[in-house]
């Protein structure tokens, strides 16, 4: 690249760092905290000690809200990747509605998470459901479904229509190419839907405070103590799960990166 | 599919309900909510109980109530100015992306992507703790001798509103930008090259031109979102940092108002919808006339 002098590529890569130095000091500071006994809102910083994570093993609170995200974030993956397949499907295959069935999926996505939220609040009133983490589930799924639906469609139109063909000119009914062909060639990017779903529904706040019951996920816990500013062990938490959420990153990049990159440049 | 035509019409009650059954879900539990939600904006509140009376009442109030414009309006500009901020520090990042090779370039998207995944409601924490009366900007600005002692400038206003929003939405703005840089054609800077232009000269009637797309869906993106916070507002906002999605909030909590925050949110998402049109037409136009 020779597009531009030295000088300025001494200066974007300064402002590059810069950005990168801002993204990360906010999971910097946490992570580093957490190896440090706090007293009096002083940070200790003579000697490193793992309390905090001690701590945080106690604290039967986290740990229940850590179930609970858990499970919603589970069923959440489970219906967003079944219906959002199906969906996916149905799309590829028919031609009329189509479009209106895709902008409804996108529609949550799109509109500020309040907004959703506030409106299935008001439908689950109306209808009757109390909230509890069956509303919980209902949001998350509605609020992810557009990001499987879009990952399962893009495989769905970047796989050879030959596939099939050959399938069905081998004798195969539309079921067995449908298990023997489509559905194996689905599977990477339906993993990959699913990776991102749960990373979705892990960290979902805006919507979860508003249909929760009293049951609440871990962002809305931590949320609620905040008020009242953390303890150290939260220091603790926030390092295992920025752990955590790396390590989903380079999964759901494993699954999803190198066909796409692949079928980019073909 | 391959069967012959006896079975037609039992497949055609088959697509049918396969038809049905696709459209249920998302309009059970994505337009029904919405539409009810609507509605709602129509009636109002009574002692605590909803009038399922239509009236216009919650927007002439939303109109004529000196309180709540302006917020509005002061939001509206609070969120252009972090997508102003997001901007300008993404487009360097993203066009020093574009200027790597191979490997590079994608480990290094995806080192300023993945902050995007970890927890919000944590990095609004760590963010507030950083910029507090003790934390570490003030604490490096008295070191550098900027100033004599901390300043409560960065804290409960909407000045740390400001930042923190702009902080947690950077990594929005960078993807679109890079993926509009990338998808410039290398033989256009080649031949701006040889045609004896300079590096700035291609810079700015090539590369910033045909990148315009991409920011601009930066922009519609990263406005959209800080619009419809209240998480962010309501941790670092502190009383004089009050903001739309906070006014809206509190409409389903304290106040308990719900049909007046039904007709606030109308007027969010009205908003919102005209961001993304605007982000998508002026990169559509831009894109075809490439």
């Amino acid at each position: 690249m020779n597009a531009l002098p030295r000088p300025s590529t001494i200066f974007l890569a300064a402002i590059t760092t810069l950005v990168a130095v801002l993204l990360y000091s906010p999971l910097f500071v946490p992570i580093v905290s957490s190896f440090f006994a706090i007293s009096h809102g002083n940070v200790d910083w003579s000697s490193p000690t793992l309390s905090t994570y001690v701590a945080l093993a106690e604290n039967h609170d986290i740990l229940a809200a850590l179930r609970t995200t858990l499970i919603v974030g589970i069923c959440t993956v489970i219906l967003s990747v079944v219906s959002g397949t199906l969906l996916a499907l149905y799309y590829h295959g028919r031609r009329s509605g189509r479009s209106i069935l895709q902008f409804i999926i996108f529609l949550p996505f799109l509109m500020p998470p309040i907004i959703s939220g506030l409106a299935l609040l008001i439908f689950f009133r109306e209808i009757g459901l109390e909230r509890s983490l069956l509303t919980v589930v209902i949001g998350h799924t509605v609020f992810v479904l557009a990001i499987v639906y879009r990952t399962v469609l893009m495989r769905l139109q970047s796989m050879s229509r030959t596939l099939v063909e050959a399938s069905y000119d081998l004798g195969a009914t539309g079921w067995q190419t449908f298990w023997r062909i489509i559905l194996p060639n689905l599977s990477s990017a339906m993993v990959g839907g699913a990776i991102l779903a749960f990373a979705l529904s892990f960290d979902e706040t805006m919507i979860t405070i508003l249909v929760t019951g009293t049951q609440s996920t871990l962002p809305v816990r931590l949320w609620a103590m905040m008020r009242l500013g953390f303890s150290p062990d939260i220091n603790a938490l926030v390092a295992l799960i920025l752990m955590f959420t790396v390590l989903l990153c380079v999964l759901a990049a494993r699954f999803l990166i190198p066909r796409q990159m692949a079928t980019e440049r073909s | 599919m391959s069967a012959a035509g006896s079975i037609s019409s039992a497949e055609r009650r088959f697509s049918l309900l396969v038809t049905v059954l696709a459209f249920a879900l998302p309009v059970i539990f994505v337009l029904v909510p919405l539409a009810i939600f609507l509605v709602y904006s129509f009636f109002s509140v009574d002692q605590g109980t909803i009038v399922y009376t239509p009236t216009l009442g919650n927007y002439v109030r939303f109109f004529t109530d000196p309180i709540f414009l302006p917020v509005f309006w002061n939001t509206i500009v609070l969120c252009v100015s972090v997508a102003v901020i997001c901007i300008l520090l993404a487009y360097p990042a993203a066009y020093f992306l574009t200027t790597l090779r191979g490997r590079w370039r994608y480990a290094l998207l995806m080192l300023l992507l993945v902050p995007l995944l970890m927890s919000y409601v944590i990095k609004i924490y760590a963010i507030r703790s950083i910029l507090g009366l003790n934390g570490f900007l003030n604490k490096a600005l008295v070191a550098i001798g900027i100033l004599h002692e901390p300043s409560t400038l960065f804290v409960f206003n909407m000045n740390a509103i400001l930042l923190t929003l702009s902080l947690l939405l950077i990594p929005f703005a960078i993807l679109p930008i890079f993926l509009s840089l990338e998808r410039i054609p290398q033989t256009l800077l080649r031949a701006s090259d040889d045609l004896g232009a300079s590096g700035l000269q291609t810079f700015l009637r090539i590369t910033l031109p045909l990148s315009l797309p991409g920011v601009a869906s930066a922009a519609s993106f990263v406005f959209v979102l800080a619009i419809g916070d209240f998480l962010t507002p309501q941790m670092v906002g502190g009383i004089s940092g009050f903001t739309f999605g906070r006014i809206l909030y509190s409409q389903f909590g304290t106040a308990y108002n719900w049909p007046f925050g039904a007709a606030l949110s109308v007027a969010l998402a009205i908003v919102v919808i005209c961001a993304i049109l605007v982000g998508e037409r002026s990169g559509r136009n831009r894109g075809t006339s490439l």
